[in-house]
């Protein structure tokens, strides 16, 4: 049986599938905590023991992402941006735009039927953006990233920021803190200011339906939902929109070995 | 070549590395250095005059420090390097600095870099906006006030046959970096991007006499390779200002692409044009300046009345070297804060879209620590290119 891995190095987390004949066999996702090479390892170790094989068993790497040149295993390494699109492309074969929430930037993309990339557009080099700032509210109002989503969700009066810089609009909430605005409303206040940089960017770009969002920022149903909200037209999210490059990655390993 | 004998890119690669090595050897032989920042600045009347022009560089992997104590961040992180490293006194062999009207941040910072440097020579090059007849006349004028001024520095007469001796001296160079481009139109190119950059970069910081020399040896070196070491890949074009490093090529260059063609400052821009010889040379050199190097501050005239008329005459010579190079598509790299790419850009996103020429638009900080953060854009736009 063909086995195949996709390694996908992102500057927050880092994500990994193993691929077989059959779909996927096993995936795992740990922070790459500033050691893009050892994240790596720990991924592929964990992938292996989930299949039950050993390395020599696999076929093929692709790897992916910001620290994919670290990854010192891999056969060949592809751009997140072609991964993301081929992996949304096998889950979701309707869509042309995709949405990409990273911690480093937010990429906008228009793929073709068969998954390519053939338009993409990225947020800045600083954190103005990118899913970076969610991780910074998070910590600011010592709240789980992973519960900002449903907090915003239930906010009954947003506040409104208007700074699409991180360190502002962390400077910003702070000062709303003092001026006891509830947790939730500065959430939301958040995913709303995000959602219409992310916005921006879609429509620099221009749109055609369906439009799906991924990456980490996707797994945020606050943010999710401002953009929709935003845009006026539902946005489709995969199972777990944060492993759609590394799947990518995987099938792009697994499309070499089949010629 | 065998192994045993020295390669010229070797010594290109030593004054690439330590710029201004040769510069500082002349000058300790007493020859003078002139330093200019923009390629407005008429060459050969500083070696007509007896001293030898050097183009200032800046450093992208040197943080801007002194230069930010003394000029504000608003200036584009090139021009402030460029300072930097003068503040610094890098380039304490100098003898003066020239600096032209080649965007605000050189007319507004001139004062800045007059009052801060310890040269003994400055002078400022007044270059005119637009491009009709009187404005031939006007820079003739002011190429005349820029010759009496270095007379008077130098103490020595400028003489119309040093000029016309000088004049050939560049047209030399010209044409030998015209023949080192023809190796890149191969596929894969003789030569890579990356060591065109080079050579160029440190063409600028020699004498033209060494400069010729040195590519004499550059071109029979390559023209010895029989075969490129280059592998197949998308060819691409580079449009932009000054790329005095070698960084986002060799991003290019391990991303699977090449560099084949530019229209950049110490590219195509400046070592295409010719000047024309016969005439009187101030005009002909006036000529030359103004009229050939083809650079956003210079608003010429919509002749066409329509906007792809317009775009098609500005960027006419864009399209012939994306056709004569056989580029895939096209980088177009701005520094941020530098108003006259950045307010050309959507006119050139519509040119090059109208020559069918993908293009990936960069804006960049000249830092060689966020440089590699164009890596996901570049490998996903060669991905693109297949």
């Amino acid at each position: 049986m063909l086995l195949v891995l996709g390694i996908d190095i992102g500057s927050a987390s880092s994500k990994g599938i193993v691929l077989g004949g059959r779909g996927v066999l096993g995936s795992f996702e740990c922070p790459s905590g500033g050691d893009f090479k050892s994240a790596a390892g720990r991924i592929r170790e964990v992938l292996l023991s989930q299949a039950g094989i050993s390395a020599e068993k696999v076929s093929r790497t692709v790897a992916t992402g910001y620290g994919s040149k670290l990854v010192s295993f891999a056969d060949d390494s592809k751009s997140d941006i072609a991964c993301h699109a081929k992996g949304v492309s096998s889950l979701l074969p309707s869509v042309r735009t995709v949405v990409d929430v990273g911690d480093l930037y937010t990429k906008v993309f228009r793929i073709n039927g068969d998954g390519s990339v053939h338009k993409f557009l990225l947020s800045g080099k600083c954190a103005g953006g990118s899913g970076r700032i969610l991780q910074v509210m998070a910590k600011v109002l010592r709240v789980k990233v992973e519960e900002i989503g449903e907090l915003s969700l239930k906010s009954e009066k947003r506040i409104e920021f208007n700074t699409g810089c991180a360190v502002f609009a962390e400077s910003e909430a702070i000062s709303r803190i003092s001026q006891e605005v509830k947790k939730e409303d500065l959430i939301a206040g958040i995913h709303r200011a995000l959602a219409a940089q992310i916005n921006s960017l879609v429509e620099r770009l221009g749109v055609e339906q369906e439009v799906a969002m991924v990456g980490g920022g996707a797994r945020d149903v606050g943010l999710v939902h401002a953009l929709r909200e935003i845009r006026g037209h539902g946005i489709l999210v995969p199972q777990e929109p944060h492993m759609t490059a590394a799947l990518g990655a995987a099938l792009f390993a697994m499309e070499n070995l089949s010629g | 070549m065998n192994g045993k004998e020295k390669s010229i890119l070797d010594t290109v690669e030593k004054y690439y590395q330590d710029y201004g090595f040769r510069a500082r050897e002349l000058n300790a032989e007493g020859r003078k250095f002139i330093g200019y920042t923009c390629s407005f600045v008429p060459l050969e009347m500083i070696t007509a005059a007896g001293c030898i022009p050097f183009r200032v560089r800046g450093n992208i992997h040197e943080p801007i420090t002194t230069g930010d104590t003394l000029l504000e961040t608003i200036v584009c992180p090139y021009y402030r390097s460029c300072f930097d490293m003068s503040a610094k006194q890098k380039y304490d062999f100098l003898s003066g600095l020239v600096i032209p009207h080649g965007c605000d941040s050189m007319v507004r910072s001139y004062s800045v870099w007059s009052y801060s440097l310890p040269y003994s020579y400055f002078h400022f090059v007044n270059i005119p906006t637009v491009c009709s007849e009187s404005s031939f006349e006007f820079f003739s004028a002011e190429l005349n006030t820029f010759r009496k001024s270095l007379e008077k520095f130098t103490g020595k007469r400028i003489t119309d046959d040093a000029l016309a001796q000088a004049i050939r001296a560049y047209n030399e160079y010209r044409d030998k970096v015209r023949a080192l481009y023809e190796f890149r139109k191969s596929d894969p190119p003789l030569i890579a991007g990356s060591e065109v950059t080079r050579v160029l970069t440190v063409g600028s910081s020699l004498p033209i006499s060494e400069a010729n020399v040195l590519l004499d040896q550059v071109l029979a070196e390559i023209g010895r390779r029989e075969k490129t070491r280059l592998k197949k890949g998308p060819r691409l074009f580079i449009d932009g200002a000054c790329i005095d490093n070698i960084e986002l090529i060799k991003l290019v260059e391990e991303s699977g692409g090449h560099v084949v063609a530019d229209a950049l400052c110490n590219g195509a821009r400046d070592h295409f044009p010719h000047t024309d010889v016969g005439g009187d040379p101030v005009d002909a050199l006036s000529r030359r300046y103004l009229g050939k190097i083809n650079c956003p501050k210079t608003y010429r005239e919509n002749k066409e009345g329509t906007f792809e008329g317009d775009t098609a005459v500005r960027f006419g010579d864009i399209g012939a070297y994306a056709r004569e190079f056989k580029v895939d598509g096209a980088i177009l790299y701005v520094y941020k804060y530098c108003d006259p790419f950045g307010f050309e850009v959507p006119a050139r996103k519509a040119y090059f879209k109208s020559i069918n020429v993908p293009l990936l638009h960069l804006e960049d900080v000249y830092s060689g620590g966020t440089i590699g953060q164009l890596r996901t854009r570049i490998q996903a736009f060669l991905e693109m290119m297949g």
